[in-house]
């Protein structure tokens, strides 16, 4: 009998466990993050080696004359991706809720519909909206809008109307997850409270402002910081869809980021980049530790 | 009609518009991929193809380049869902079973690098991998792959552990079994679902990444499928827009059909893992 053995279950050391995740966690995220950081201050390339201490890289990136253009995109892209992708999973989680309880049949198979949405490739969602936007005729949403008289609309040519796109396909892939974690904390809620309502003759938008809001303020708290983190890191999809253009009109941190080192070779300016990236979402991250204190993380 | 049925009413009404958004794509992707080249020029007029053709699909899998961009993705993504999961289990058992100082920590901790863009990580990575000639070797990607996915793995599998009575480890250990046997004969066998589901979850986001194989692998032939369409697209004029709808078709489907066939087990660890979390 060993000597863990006497101690039941409830005891143990921990550390032998725990090797294999903090070895990785060490070695696949903390030490690569401190390497972004030297390789920011650095003056390396792609292709070439380090070559001491400088901050010329920082200096170019900060005074990038697109970098104010590609944060503002950044921060329009994820703002309304976070409001839009939050407001339409409500919505589907508490429409589904209803429909389950209600005993209304197609609920289960609009769920998959949203799920399955979710599971498409980044890279396929950016061509197939690709298809979708097409701006020739014979594309899907203009020769749709043609037999209604309208259109055509510059999908992916207008400044604008690109970014407007790319929110479009990011919505249909992103809102699943918004519609999992609302469903979730929805079933959470003691249904007695809303017995009580409904002998309190509350209709429907008085039972929702002073039942269902107040006790999901948390997950829509959390969730909102998720979101945000995977709208900021999004860039697989622009890059299939619009890749970037026209002009930066569509180029995300993420995309001038990934732009910087791999086609531009620059690998000491990707990393300021990739440094900002890391402290938004780090920032995002605190946000979530003061958010989730209450109940809990997600 | 009462207000309930006018709700029924509204509720359908909802979910018509949504679900005519959701699978507009879906639908569109079907009918291009069934059509012939002339057809394409239709646009929404020949929705329904007059004579729906499968030579798109014949032409996509006939390639032989094609079937192993599938292989390549289904090998690296399940052996990167493997590697996750074999990674996460003794982590998710200590914080399900053993109470230590920090278990809080390490769970948050966990959250928290999920966050990071695998962009990041990236760069530092890919020197290092073409420092240690790894480059271009299948395991670099699928080393990447376990280190992205164990976060989400622990968390899943602390859910499922903590489900299993802890009873049944105590019997056990007045037999005198050690941790690691009850670990392998008691917990993993009953936790089955919930290794699956991380798992597959697991291997579903694999088989959407782009970043990581696109740039750990150089050479054509290693490429996964989610790589090799963006690299088509590319070549893709209008005249072949119904080879590279099939080609999407065929690349997307393999994650929805699994998804979908094991989507009630899936969404009850996710829901499980956003509520006890």
């Amino acid at each position: 009998m060993t000597a863990a053995a006497e101690r039941g279950p409830g005891q143990g050391h921990p550390a032998p466990w725990l090797v294999p995740a903090v070895v990785v966690l060490a070695l696949f995220y903390a030490v690569p993050v401190l390497d972004v950081f030297r390789l920011a201050l650095s003056d390396a390339t792609l292709i070439q080696t380090a070559d001491g201490v400088s901050t010329a890289a920082l200096r170019s990136i900060l005074t990038d004359p697109a970098l104010p253009q590609v944060l503002g995109t950044t921060l329009v892209f994820v703002a309304v991706n976070v409001v839009a992708l939050q407001v339409i999973g409500l919505v589907i989680a508490l429409t589904i809720v209803r429909g389950e309880r209600r005993g209304l049949p197609g609920m289960a198979a609009f769920r998959t519909l949203v799920l399955a949405a979710w599971v498409v490739p980044g890279i396929a969602n950016g061509l197939i909206w690709g298809m979708l936007f097409d701006e020739a005729p014979y594309g899907t949403l203009n020769s749709l809008l043609g037999f209604a008289g309208l259109g055509p609309v510059a999908w992916l040519s207008d400044p604008q109307m690109a970014l407007v796109s790319a929110v479009i396909a990011n919505l249909w892939q992103g809102t699943a997850f918004s519609m999992i974690v609302f469903y979730a904390a929805r079933r959470g809620i003691d249904p007695v409270l809303y017995e009580v309502a409904e002998l309190d003759a509350a209709g429907p938008w008085r039972t929702f402002r002073s039942i269902t809001l107040p006790l999901m303020t948390t997950a829509i708290a959390v969730n909102s910081v998720l979101v945000s983190v995977q709208t900021l890191n999004t860039f697989d999809s622009i890059l299939a869809l619009t890749g970037g253009g026209p002009g930066r009109a569509t180029e995300v941190l993420a995309l001038f980021t990934f732009n910087t080192v791999f086609y531009n070779l620059d690998l000491a300016g990707g990393s300021v980049l990739a440094v900002m990236l890391f402290a938004i979402a780090m920032a995002l991250a605190l946000l979530i530790g003061w958010l989730g204190r209450p109940r809990g993380p997600a | 009609m009462s207000a309930a049925r006018w709700g029924d009413v509204a509720t359908y009404a909802a979910l018509i518009v949504l679900a005519a958004f959701f699978a507009l794509p879906f639908a569109w992707l079907i009918s291009l991929a069934l059509r012939t080249p002339s057809e394409i020029y239709l646009g929404a007029a020949r929705f329904i193809p007059e004579a729906p053709t499968l030579a798109n699909f014949k032409t996509i899998m006939s390639d032989p380049a094609f079937l192993i961009y599938l292989w390549n993705g289904l090998k690296l993504s399940a052996l990167g869902g493997g590697l996750a999961v074999a990674l996460a289990i003794p982590a998710a058992y200590a914080c399900s079973r053993l109470p230590f100082r920090g278990r809080g920590g390490v769970m948050l901790g966990l959250l928290v690098v999920q966050m990071i863009s695998p962009l990041v990580i990236l760069l530092p990575l890919y020197r290092w991998m073409d420092a240690l000639g790894l480059l271009n070797r299948d395991l670099s990607v699928i080393a990447v792959y376990g280190a992205l996915g164990m976060p989400l793995a622990v968390w899943l599998l602390k859910v499922a552990f903590d489900a299993i009575p802890v009873e049944l480890e105590e019997v056990a250990q007045i037999d005198g079994a050690s941790r690691a046997t009850i670990l392998l004969r008691i917990v993993l066998p009953l936790s089955r679902p919930g290794i699956a589901s991380a798992f597959i979850l697991t291997m579903v986001m694999n088989w959407s990444q782009f970043l990581i194989p696109f740039i750990l692998l150089e050479r054509d032939a290693d490429w996964p499928i989610s790589v090799a369409i963006f690299n088509f697209a590319g070549s893709v004029s209008a005249s072949t827009t119904q080879l590279l709808a099939a080609a999407c078709l065929v690349a997307v489907m393999p994650a929805v059909v699994v998804f979908v066939v094991l989507q009630r087990m899936i969404v009850s660890a996710l829901i499980a893992g956003a509520v006890k979390g």
